[in-house]
């Protein structure tokens, strides 16, 4: 081992930070690159490497926090217990009358001879990690290339849209939430063919909260109405609840309207996800010539 | 031996970096990393600090949504810039390490947010407030991991405490016996 002397190692320095500055910069640059055409190998790679430490960290960690939940919990637990029990009992009338709506929706669905089997599968995955940095809203799932999860697969719970997948590696994925600021999706104020309010959802500065874009100002919007997916951006198929109209500032002939959504899924408490194995139709002809078709 | 209880720190750093926040959101606001890397540039070895910020800062990129090698960059100029200082200014005493600590996180906000923008990726959250409670977070937890590591550190934490509080005047009484004699 030579052994250096303090003036060496001083000498050493800045052309040792220089030579560290240009590996983290050219790495910046690959990453920048991958981003817009798809895959993140780096990224995918070490994140399936650290899932072998994450995922008995993840179960540790969430005993712990549930412990200390529980027992905060047990504080209100009486009177939860009598609203849930009502709610139960409200939730058991409304089951009876969607099943009723159910078999109706079917039977109508067969006189109009529509296909009734869903395109793709849910397959249900576990959060194993959230973003170590503050600024990114992205989280690692227990689901990964060996499951049949793609890029840019749509990502649901109970409540609605999540987000979308972002990295695959063999054994895990990373999804970026529709709250990112990058993301976007086409998106329609109630139901898709029956609304011609449509827009842009995108992500927003404000934490939780989504904004709606490009709603022409001569259609009218109210603040409770839902925000429902249009399939028409080529990711996420149409008919996915995004979420619910909190604020309208009210745009005139000339002018859109500026929309404020509240997300439908449980953004900040989600511990399970579904990922939709959905791969979106195929493009014409016409669009697969344009500059960015290859991009996916 | 110091540079083992470095590197172990660095590992738990990353660790807890990555795992704190499925807890508590609000441990995402203390950036475990940087105080160990600026921790070891005071240690006035340079090479050792600028090594530790680039494996620890592409480490966490690796493991976050945003572009990978923007925290290695942050942290490796924090580095260099906290050992340049330290080579100059006498840094032992920790009351003037906890300014150093809450520059270098305001520093490495700058220069990654910075990075981001240049690379077209804007960050998501207020900036602002963001800012304001890492700056907070990172400047306590960083006190306290200095004071845990200084009293780790056997035979020179008597010599730290010396330079932590002001040191008394020491006056010797004459012993009237010895005196006498």
């Amino acid at each position: 081992m030579v052994e250096r002397s303090q003036k060496d190692v001083w000498r050493l320095t800045p052309w040792l930070m220089i030579a560290l500055l240009l590996v983290n910069f050219v790495l910046m640059a690959f990453d920048a690159r991958e981003i817009t055409s798809g895959q993140r190998v780096v990224r995918s790679w070490t994140q399936t490497v650290a899932d072998f430490v994450q995922s008995p960290v993840t179960s540790v960690t969430s005993s712990i926090a549930n412990y200390f939940t529980d027992i905060a919990n047990l504080r209100s637990a009486k009177s939860d217990n009598d609203i849930l029990k009502q709610r139960v009992q409200e939730l058991e009338v409304e089951a009876k009358q969607k099943e009723d709506l159910a078999t109706e929706n079917a039977r109508l669905k067969s006189m109009l001879q529509l296909k009734e089997t869903s395109k793709y599968k849910v397959l249900t995955a576990r959060i194993i990690g959230r973003d170590p940095s503050v600024w990114f809203d992205s989280s690692i799932v227990n689901r990964g290339l060996l499951d049949g999860v793609a890029i840019n697969m749509p990502v649901v719970d109970d409540g609605g849209l999540i987000g979308r997948v972002t990295a695959v590696g063999p054994l895990t994925c990373q999804i970026d939430l529709i709250t990112k600021n990058k993301s976007g999706l086409g998106a329609v104020i109630g139901l898709v063919g029956e609304s011609n309010a449509l827009g842009v959802v995108m992500g927003t500065s404000k934490s939780g909260l989504l904004q709606m874009r490009y709603v022409p100002g001569t259609v009218e919007v109210k603040v409770g109405q839902s925000v429902f997916t249009t399939g028409q951006d080529g990711i996420y198929p149409p008919g996915l609840k995004v979420g619910v109209i909190v604020s309208v500032v009210t745009g005139s002939a000339t002018t859109t309207h500026q929309i404020e959504i509240q997300p439908a899924s449980k953004l900040n408490s989600m511990q399970e996800v579904g990922i939709l194995l959905y791969e979106p139709p195929m493009r014409d002809s016409f669009d697969q010539k344009l500059p960015n078709a290859g991009k996916k | 031996m110091e540079g083992v209880k470095l590197t172990i720190s660095l590992i738990i750093a990353i660790l807890l970096q990555w795992t704190l926040r499925n807890v508590w959101d609000g441990f995402a606001f203390i950036d475990f990393p940087l105080i160990i890397v600026v921790y070891a540039a005071l240690q006035r070895n340079a090479i050792r600090a600028l090594l530790f910020a680039t494996i620890s800062g592409v480490t966490v990129d690796a493991l976050s949504g945003g572009l990978l090698g923007a925290n290695g960059f942050s942290k490796t100029i924090i580095a260099f810039i906290v050992s340049e200082i330290a080579r100059r200014v006498y840094m032992d005493n920790l009351i003037l390490r906890i300014p150093v600590i809450a520059g270098a996180c305001l520093l490495n906000y700058a220069i990654y947010l910075g990075l981001h923008r240049l690379f077209g990726q804007p960050p998501s959250g207020d900036i602002l407030v963001t800012a304001a409670y890492s700056l907070i977070g990172t400047t306590i937890a960083g006190t306290l991991v200095y004071l845990l590591l200084q009293s780790l550190s056997g035979d020179r934490t008597r010599r730290k405490k010396r330079d932590v509080f002001a040191p008394r005047r020491q006056t010797r009484r004459r012993n009237p016996i010895r005196l006498n004699k």
